[in-house]
C-alpha cells in the first residue's frame, strides 16, 4: 500500500529531472559540436604518397636502381614513395596505354631529331594511348613552339628548337637524366662491318660483310618480346630492336642522322608537298606487288586504325607524330604519289620513315578487336592488338618461324630491291637471320664468346661492361646513343600538373652522381631530351644541370635546402612530411 | 526587429487558424461531446499526459537540432540533391504546366494555414472523445513522425526543387510570391531538410487517423482527406519538395500510424498503474 | 596463334576471363591472355564533371548559370552534375578542401588589380584560403604577377594588360559578368544614402538619423555574421565589410582612393634605387586611439598584425601557418619598423599602387591574439597549426575586440548581430575630417531572401538591405517616396573556376572549350535581367586592353553558338581537335 501511495509522487519528480538532464545535454551537445570543431582541426591533409612505376631488375637493372635512388631522395623530403615493378609489357601498358601511374622511371626512345618532342609533348595527344604524350602534359606555349619547329627549316628551325628546349627545361614535363652508352658484344671472325651503321637500325645489319661460308647470322637478344609479337603498332612490345625494320620497308631510311631513299626511289620536296616515286616491281613477301596505294593506306591507318575520316579516331600508339604531319595523299599512279604535309623539309623527310604495311592484309584489321567473352574498350582495333604473326612486309628479310620466348627466325627475301644490281644499297648479308632469346646479359655474352651467337643485339646493361673481356675474336661495339633514362610525371594528377613541383623534384636528382653510381660511368648526364648537336649552349651539361641544379653535392642531398625550396614554392609541411591535397 | 516580423506572421496565421478551428469544432465535434469534455477533462489529461510529454520533448529536441543539426549533418550526412534530381528528373515541373494564379493562391493557403489547421484540429477532436486512445495514438504518431524525420534530416543533405531549378519554378514559388512565410518556416526547418516531407507525412497521418475514426467523425473524414492530399500536392506545386520526398513522407506516415497502434495500449498508463496498484495487495496477501 | 573469336561478350570481367585462363579451361596460350589485356586494359571512363555551387537560397543567379553550364556540358557528351552546397560549405569545399572539378561563384575581387596576385600565383596553389583556389601554376605568369606588383603608372598598366591577355588564353577561371549592386533604403529615418559605397565604412558613417531614431536596422541574407566574426575565416566572410566596421585599418578605400583612417598620416612612395624595398611608407597613428576593451592602440599592434598575417602561429608551430585571407595584402609588406608608440615605417615588396592594399588590413589587438596563440600552443605537446584550418582561424571570435567605429553589442545565431557605436572612436573627434557615426545602434537582421527583404523595408520593418538584391526580386521594389533604390556597378564578378591541379582542367584546352559553352551576353539578359555587364576580363574597363574588350562576345573564348543556343556540332568538333574522343553513343571519354 505504501508503495502504491508513494509511487505516483516519485514519478513526476524523476520525470522532471530527466527532462532537465536532457535539456542540459542537448544544450551542451550543440555547443560541444562547435567546440570540437574549432579545437580539433578539420580533416588533416594527408602526406603526399606517390607510386613510381618501373621494371624489375630482370627487365632493366639500371632502371630499378634509378627508381630506388629517386625514391630515396623523395622520401628524404617527406614524400611517401612506393615502387611498383612491372614486366616489360605491363610497364609500357600502364604508362603508355592506361596512364595509370604517378611517376615512371624508364627509358625514352628519344630520337635523332627534336621532332620526336612533338609527339611526346603536344597537348592534343594528352588523351591518346601510346608514345604520344603519355605524360598528359598540356602547355599552350610549348604547343606553339612544337608546331613552329615542325614547319621550319635550317637556322630558323635551330633557333625555334633552342627556344623550345629552354621552355621544356623550365617546365620539366619529364626529367631527362642521362644517356646510357650503347654497347654490344660482337664476334669479329665471321662478319665484318660492325658499326658501319647503327646496330639498332636495318642498315646496321645490312652493311655487314659475311666471311666465306657464313650463311647464318645469329643474335642473342635479351628481350623475349620480338618472339611474341611482331606488330609494328603495338607499343608494349616494341623496344629498340631492328627486326621489324628488316621485315618492313619504309619509304626512306636513316643513316647517321641523314634521311636516304629506301623503298622510294627518290622524292622532291616543294613547300610542303613531297612527290614520291616508288621503286618498280617491289613485292611483299606474299608476292603481292607494292603499290602507291599501300603507301597511302599506311598513312591513313597510322592516323586512324579504324580508317574512318570522322567520328572518333582510333590512333595507333606508335608513329602518331610522324603520320600526323601528313595532311593529304594523292595517288597518281601505281608508283607515284604526292604527300601534302604540314611540315618543313626536315620533318617531312622524317615522315617517310614509317613502315609500309600491305593494304590487302591490314584492311580487315581496321575493326574492333574481339576477344571471346570480354567487352572490349571502344576504339581498340585488331590492327593494334593483333600479334601479326606471320608479318607480311616487303623488307629484305621475311618471317620464317618463331617459338615464343625462344627464337625468331627470318630468312632472306630474294626478290628484295637491294639485291638488284642497279641498286646501290646494302643487301641482306645472309640467308638466315636467327634471333635467339636469352634474358640475361651475362649469358648472352657467353653465347657470343662460345660462338653460339654473333652479336648481342640488345644493348648490354652497364653492370656487365666492366667484366666483359673480349678475346681476339670478339669485340665490344660502341654506338651512338640517343635513348635516355627519364623520370616521367603524370601531369593529369595533382601535384604533378604544377611545374614548380616538377622542377623541385628534378633538383633532387644528382644526374652526374647517378651516371657514375647507377651506370658505372657508362652514361652521360643530360639536361635535355635531344642529342648534343641540338642542345643549345645554355643547356649543355657543364658539371651540373644548368636548368635544375642539384640541391647538394656528390650524391648527397641537402635536405634542409630542398625542404626550404619546397616551402618557398608554397608546399606545406606538417610533422616533417610533405602535405599535398590530391 | 526580427521578432517583430515573426510575431506579425505568427499572429496572422494564428488568427486564421483559430477561426477555422472554432468553425470546425462547432461543425464536427458537436455539443454533446464538448459538454462531456468539460466534465472529464482532468482524467483525460492524466491519461494522455505521457504521450503529450513525449511529443513536447520531441518538438523541443527538434528545435535544438535546428541549430546543432547542420554541424552533425556535415559529418555524417550524405549529399543527395543530385541523386534525387537524377532519379526523379523534372517531374515536379508538371505542376508548372497547370499553374494558375488561383491555384497558387489555393496551394499557398493550404501549405501554411491548411496544414496548421489540419494538425491541430484532430488533437481537439480526439481529446473530445471519451476513449483517449485515439488522442494518445495521434500524439504518439506525431512524435514518431518527428523523431524518424529528424534522423533522416541528419543523414540526408538535399536541397529541394526551388533551390535547384529556380528559373522553372518562378511562377509558383511560395517564397517569391509570399516571402513573409519564409520567416515562419525557417523557424521550424532548414532548406537542406527536404527528405522526407514532414508536411506530407503529418498530413497523411491525420488523414489515416481520420479514416480510422470515421465512425466517430464521419463528416471529418472526407474533409481531412481532401486537405491531406492538398498538402501533399502543395509541397510539390510550390517547388519545396521532390516527389521522392512526398512518397517517403507517405511511407513515414503509414509507419508511424502503425507503430502508434503497437505502442499505445488500449489502456493508458494511468489506468495501468491503477490496475497494478490494485493487484499488488493481493500479492502481499498471498505472501 | 590467334584466339578464335566468338561473339563479343557482354561484359564478363577481365578477371573472370583470366582466372578461367589460369585454370587452363578457356584460354590455351599466354598470347591469348596478352591479347585480352591489350584489348581490355584500354578502358576509358566517361568524362564526368561535378559543378559546385550554392543553392538558389544562397545565390539564385549562380545556380542558374551552373544549370546552364550543366545542360551544355551534357549536350557535348560530358556526364555533368551539380554539387549543391550551403554558402559556407561551398567556400570550404573550394577554398579549404579544394575538392572540386569546377565551380560557379562570385569573386570578391579588390579595388586594385593586385588581388590577382594571390588569386593566381603558384606559390599559393597549395595553401588553403582565397589564395589560388584554382591551383594555377604557370611560371611565366608568376613572373608577370610579380612584375605588376613592383611597377607603377604606365609601366604597370602595360604589364597588367599583358597579364589579362595571358589570363584570357590560359583561363584558370572564366569571368562571366559584373553584376549590378542593388539595394533599397528607407529615407524617412536616415539621410545620406549613396549608391557608391553602401557596404563600406564610409557607407554607414555618413548617415544622418532623423529625430528620435537611435537604431539603424539593416537586413542581410547571410547568417554567417550572426555566428562568426573572425577576420581570418575564409569560409565565413564574404567581402568582410562587417569586419571593417568593428576593426580599423591604417587606411581605407573610398571611391578608389586611399584615405588615411587609423593612421593620421600616410606617406607612401617609391623607395630609392639602392633600397631593397620597392616602396616605403611612413605611418603616424592617430593619438589616443583605443580598442573596445579600452587598451590603447599602439604601433606595436600594427607590427603584430602584419607579422600575424604572415604566420598565424607567430613562429611557434613547426612550420609557418599563413592565414586563408589577406595573404596578398600581407606578403606585400617586407619589413615593419616600430619607431615609437605612434610612428612606423613599412618597407614593401610592391610598388605604390599595389602596396595600397596592404594598408587596408584590419589592425588586431596584439594582447588578445597573442593570448589566444599562447593558450592554444600550451594545450598540446606538439603544436601544429594546420594552415588555414587550425583553431585560431576557425574560432568564432565573438565578441570581437577591435578599434573600429562600432563595437559588438549582442548576437543571436541566425537572427541578428547588433553593434553599438563606439563613442571613443576617432571619427567622433571634432578635429578629424571624417564622417562620424550618427546612429547609436546598428542591427543586422538575418533575412531569408531578397523578396522578403524588400518587403520588410517597404513595410518599415527595416531601413536598409545590405546584401545585394537578386535580379529576380528587383521588380518588387516599390515606387515610394520613402524608399530609395540604390544601384551601382560592382567590381565583384561571377565566374567559372577550374581546378587546374588534375585532369581534365590541368589541360588549358579543356578550360578554354568549357568556357566557350557559356554565352555571357545571354546570361546577362536572361538570368540577370540586364542588371549586369558581360566581361572577358576580371578587371574594370580602364585596365582591359582593347583586344579583350567585350564586343558582343568574349574575344578569347567566344561562345559556340549565338544567343544562348549552343551549336553542339561545333563544340564537339572543337573537343575532338583538342584530342578528346567520343564513343559511338556520343559520350565524351577521358
Amino acid at each position: 500500500m505504501t508503495e502504491a501511495d508513494t509511487a505516483p509522487t516519485d514519478r513526476p519528480r524523476s520525470r522532471r529531472s530527466v527532462l532537465a538532464g536532457a535539456a542540459g545535454l542537448a544544450v551542451a551537445t550543440s555547443g560541444c559540436v562547435r567546440q570540437v570543431r574549432t579545437v580539433v582541426n578539420r580533416e588533416d591533409v594527408d602526406q603526399l604518397s606517390v607510386t613510381i612505376v618501373t621494371r624489375p631488375a630482370d627487365g632493366d637493372r639500371e632502371g630499378i636502381r634509378l627508381a630506388r635512388a629517386i625514391a630515396d631522395v623523395l622520401e628524404a623530403v617527406g614524400v611517401d614513395v612506393a615502387i611498383d615493378m612491372r614486366s616489360n609489357e605491363e610497364y609500357l601498358r600502364a604508362v603508355l596505354i592506361n596512364h595509370e601511374f604517378d611517376l615512371s622511371v624508364g627509358v625514352h626512345p628519344g630520337g635523332t631529331d627534336p621532332d620526336v618532342l612533338y609527339e611526346a609533348l603536344h597537348s592534343r595527344y594528352a588523351e591518346e594511348s601510346g608514345w604520344q604524350n603519355p605524360f598528359g602534359y598540356a602547355n599552350m606555349q610549348v604547343d606553339e613552339l612544337l608546331e613552329d619547329q615542325r614547319r621550319a627549316d635550317g637556322d630558323e628551325r635551330e633557333a625555334i628548337v633552342a627556344d623550345l628546349l629552354e621552355t621544356v627545361a623550365r617546365e620539366q614535363p619529364f626529367v631527362p637524366i642521362c644517356v646510357p652508352e650503347e654497347h654490344r658484344f660482337v664476334r669479329t671472325d665471321r662478319f665484318d662491318g660492325w658499326g658501319e651503321a647503327h646496330p639498332a637500325t636495318r642498315l646496321g645489319y645490312l652493311e655487314l660483310e659475311p666471311g666465306s661460308d657464313v650463311e647464318r647470322l645469329r643474335t642473342a637478344h635479351t628481350d623475349a618480346r620480338p618472339s611474341e609479337n611482331l606488330n609494328p603498332l603495338t607499343a608494349e612490345y616494341r623496344d629498340d630492336e631492328p627486326f621489324l625494320e628488316l621485315v618492313y620497308d619504309s619509304l626512306a631510311t636513316e643513316r647517321d642522322g641523314e634521311i636516304e631513299p629506301w623503298l622510294a626511289e627518290d622524292w622532291t620536296y616543294d613547300d610542303g608537298t613531297l612527290r614520291v616515286r616508288l621503286r618498280e616491281d617491289c613485292r611483299f613477301h606474299d608476292d603481292e606487288p607494292v603499290r602507291a596505294e599501300d603507301v597511302a593506306f599506311t598513312y591513313r591507318l597510322l592516323q586512324d586504325t579504324e580508317l574512318e575520316d570522322e567520328e572518333g579516331t582510333s590512333p595507333p600508339p606508335r608513329y602518331r607524330g610522324l603520320a600526323a604531319a601528313v595532311d593529304a595523299i594523292d595517288v597518281d599512279d601505281e608508283l607515284e604519289l604526292e604527300l601534302e604535309l604540314d611540315a618543313g623539309e626536315a620533318v617531312a623527310e622524317r615522315a617517310l620513315t614509317v613502315p609500309i604495311l600491305p593494304e590487302h592484309v591490314w584492311t580487315e584489321r581496321a575493326e574492333s578487336a574481339t576477344v571471346p567473352g570480354v567487352r572490349v574498350a571502344q576504339g581498340t582495333t585488331e590492327a593494334i592488338t593483333t600479334d601479326n604473326v606471320p608479318p607480311i612486309g616487303s623488307g629484305p628479310f621475311r618471317f620464317e618461324s618463331r617459338t615464343e620466348r625462344e627464337h625468331l627466325t627470318l630468312e632472306r627475301f630474294d626478290d628484295h630491291f637491294t639485291r638488284r644490281e642497279d641498286v646501290a644499297l646494302p643487301e641482306p648479308p645472309v640467308e638466315e637471320f636467327r634471333v635467339g632469346i636469352d634474358p640475361r646479359s651475362t649469358s648472352a655474352i657467353e653465347l657470343v664468346t662460345g660462338d653460339d651467337a654473333d652479336v648481342t643485339s640488345a644493348p648490354l646493361e652497364t653492370y656487365v661492361l666492366d667484366d666483359v673481356e673480349p678475346d681476339p675474336e670478339t669485340a665490344i661495339l660502341e654506338s651512338p646513343s640517343w635513348r635516355f633514362y627519364h623520370l616521367g610525371f603524370n601531369a593529369r594528377r595533382a601535384p604533378f600538373a604544377n611545374p614548380r613541383f616538377r622542377r623541385l623534384v628534378a633538383r633532387l636528382i644528382d644526374k652526374a652522381w647517378i651516371a657514375e653510381d647507377v651506370f658505372d660511368g657508362y652514361a652521360a648526364p643530360t639536361a635535355t631530351p635531344v642529342t648534343e648537336e641540338w642542345t643549345p649552349a645554355e643547356l649543355a651539361w657543364d658539371g651540373q644541370d644548368p636548368a635544375t641544379p642539384f640541391f647538394g653535392t656528390d650524391g648527397d642531398l641537402d635536405v634542409a635546402a630542398a625542404v626550404d625550396a619546397f616551402e618557398d614554392a608554397g608546399f606545406n609541411y606538417d610533422d616533417g612530411t610533405l602535405r599535398v591535397r590530391r | 526587429m526580427y521578432a517583430e516580423v515573426l510575431t506579425q506572421v505568427l499572429t496572422q496565421v494564428a488568427a486564421v487558424v483559430a477561426f477555422l478551428l472554432v468553425v470546425s469544432v462547432a461543425a464536427f465535434v458537436g455539443r454533446e461531446r464538448l459538454v462531456a469534455t468539460v466534465r472529464e477533462w482532468r482524467p483525460r489529461v492524466r491519461a494522455s499526459a505521457p504521450a503529450f510529454a513525449v511529443l513536447l520533448v520531441v518538438l523541443w529536441l527538434n528545435r535544438v537540432m535546428r541549430q546543432a543539426g547542420p554541424g552533425i549533418s556535415e559529418r555524417i550526412g550524405v549529399h543527395m540533391t543530385e541523386t534525387f534530381y537524377d532519379l526523379e528528373g523534372e517531374f515536379v515541373l508538371v505542376f508548372q504546366s497547370i499553374a494558375t494564379g488561383e491555384l497558387t493562391a489555393y496551394f499557398s493557403f493550404i501549405y501554411v494555414y491548411g496544414y496548421a489547421f489540419l494538425l491541430i484540429f484532430p488533437g481537439i477532436a480526439y481529446f473530445a472523445l471519451s476513449d483517449t486512445r485515439a488522442f494518445r495514438r495521434l500524439l504518439t504518431a506525431y512524435s514518431l513522425n518527428y523523431v524518424i524525420g529528424l534522423a533522416f534530416y541528419l543523414l540526408v543533405i538535399a536541397y529541394g526543387p526551388r533551390n535547384v531549378m529556380p528559373e522553372e519554378l518562378t511562377v509558383t514559388m511560395l517564397y517569391d510570391n509570399s516571402p513573409e512565410y519564409q520567416h515562419l518556416t525557417r523557424e521550424v526547418n532548414r532548406n537542406t531538410n527536404v527528405f522526407p516531407s514532414l508536411h506530407t507525412s503529418l498530413a497523411a497521418t491525420v488523414g489515416i487517423f481520420a479514416y480510422e475514426t470515421r465512425s466517430s467523425y464521419p463528416k471529418w473524414f472526407p474533409i481531412a482527406v481532401v486537405l491531406a492530399v492538398s498538402v501533399a500536392l502543395s509541397t510539390m506545386y510550390l517547388g519545396i519538395h521532390w516527389a521522392i520526398d512526398v512518397v517517403a513522407g507517405l511511407a513515414l506516415a503509414v509507419g508511424s500510424v502503425w507503430l502508434s497502434n503497437v505502442l499505445v495500449g488500449r489502456r493508458s498508463i494511468a489506468e495501468l498503474r491503477r490496475d497494478v496498484a490494485r493487484r499488488l495487495p493481493d500479492r502481499d496477501d498471498r505472501e | 596463334m590467334n584466339c578464335d573469336s566468338t561473339d563479343p561478350g557482354d561484359g564478363v570481367s577481365r578477371r573472370a576471363v583470366l582466372a578461367a585462363g589460369a585454370t587452363g579451361l578457356v584460354l590455351p596460350t599466354s598470347g591469348c591472355v596478352d591479347r585480352v589485356e591489350s584489348a581490355v586494359d584500354q578502358e576509358m571512363d566517361r568524362l564526368a564533371l561535378s559543378i559546385t555551387t550554392v543553392p538558389a537560397d544562397g545565390d539564385r543567379e549562380a545556380v542558374r548559370i551552373a544549370r546552364e553550364l550543366e545542360a551544355n556540358l551534357e549536350d557535348v557528351g560530358v556526364d555533368a552534375s551539380i554539387d549543391m552546397r550551403s554558402r559556407s560549405e561551398f567556400l570550404e569545399t573550394i577554398l579549404i578542401d579544394r575538392d572540386f572539378d569546377l565551380y560557379v561563384g562570385r569573386h570578391p575581387a579588390g579595388f586594385d588589380p593586385d588581388f590577382l596576385y594571390e588569386a593566381l600565383h603558384s606559390a599559393y596553389a597549395n595553401e588553403a584560403g582565397w589564395q589560388n583556389p584554382f591551383g594555377f601554376a604557370n611560371i611565366p605568369f608568376d613572373d608577370a604577377l610579380e612584375a605588376q606588383r613592383r611597377a607603377d603608372g604606365d609601366e604597370r598598366e602595360a604589364i597588367v594588360a599583358d597579364l589579362l591577355e595571358t589570363l584570357a588564353e590560359e583561363k584558370p577561371f572564366d569571368p562571366i559578368c559584373f553584376p549590378e549592386e542593388h539595394r533599397v533604403a528607407r529615407t524617412d529615418r536616415f539621410e545620406g544614402w549613396s549608391a557608391d559605397h553602401p557596404e563600406s565604412r564610409h557607407g554607414y558613417l555618413g548617415l544622418e538619423p532623423a529625430e528620435n531614431v537611435d537604431r539603424l536596422r539593416v537586413l542581410v541574407t547571410d547568417s554567417r555574421i550572426s555566428r562568426n566574426l573572425n577576420p581570418l575565416s575564409a569560409t565565413l566572410r564574404e567581402r568582410g565589410s562587417t569586419i571593417d566596421l568593428v576593426y580599423d585599418s591604417l587606411a581605407t578605400e573610398h571611391d578608389g582612393e586611399l584615405v588615411p583612417w587609423l593612421a593620421e598620416d600616410v606617406t607612401l612612395e617609391r623607395a630609392d634605387a639602392d633600397d631593397d624595398h620597392v616602396a616605403r611608407a611612413r605611418i603616424t597613428l592617430r593619438e589616443d586611439c583605443r580598442f573596445h576593451d579600452d587598451e590603447p592602440v599602439r604601433a606595436e599592434d600594427v607590427a603584430f598584425t602584419y607579422r600575424f598575417l604572415e604566420d598565424t602561429s607567430l613562429g611557434r608551430a613547426e612550420f609557418e601557418s599563413p592565414p586563408p585571407r589577406y595573404r596578398g595584402h600581407a606578403t606585400a609588406v617586407d619589413t615593419v619598423d616600430v619607431e615609437d608608440d605612434r610612428e612606423l615605417r613599412l618597407g614593401f615588396a610592391a610598388g605604390v599602387e599595389a602596396a595600397r592594399r596592404a594598408l587596408t588590413v584590419p589592425i588586431l589587438p596584439a594582447h588578445r591574439w597573442r593570448d589566444q596563440i599562447r593558450s592554444r600552443a600550451e594545450d598540446t605537446t606538439s603544436f601544429t597549426a594546420t594552415q588555414g584550418e587550425w583553431g585560431l582561424v576557425t574560432m568564432d571570435n565573438v565578441p570581437p575586440v577591435g578599434s573600429g567605429p562600432f563595437r559588438f553589442e549582442s548576437n543571436s545565431e541566425r537572427e541578428h548581430l547588433t553593434l553599438e557605436r563606439f563613442d571613443d572612436h576617432f571619427t567622433r573627434r571634432e578635429d578629424v575630417d571624417l564622417p562620424a557615426v550618427g546612429v547609436e545602434q546598428l542591427q543586422f537582421g538575418i533575412d531569408p531572401g531578397s523578396a522578403s527583404s524588400i518587403e520588410r523595408v517597404a513595410n518599415d520593418g527595416a531601413d536598409f538591405t545590405a546584401s545585394m538584391l537578386e535580379a529576380h526580386a528587383l521588380d518588387s521594389v516599390p515606387d515610394e517616396p520613402d524608399v530609395d533604390h540604390l544601384a551601382a556597378p560592382s567590381r565583384t564578378f561571377y565566374h567559372v573556376g577550374y581546378n587546374t591541379r588534375a585532369e581534365p582542367f590541368s589541360n588549358p584546352h579543356a578550360r578554354r572549350i568549357v568556357s566557350r559553352l557559356l554565352d555571357p551576353s545571354w546570361i546577362v539578359d536572361a538570368i540577370f535581367d540586364g542588371h549586369a555587364t558581360p566581361t572577358a576580363a576580371p578587371l574594370p574597363e580602364e585596365w582591359v586592353p582593347d583586344e579583350l574588350g567585350w564586343d558582343g562576345q568574349d574575344p578569347a573564348t567566344p561562345f559556340f553558338g549565338s544567343d544562348g543556343d549552343l551549336d553542339v556540332e561545333t563544340a564537339r568538333a572543337a573537343l575532338e581537335s583538342a584530342g578528346y574522343q567520343y564513343d559511338d553513343q556520343g559520350r565524351l571519354r577521358l
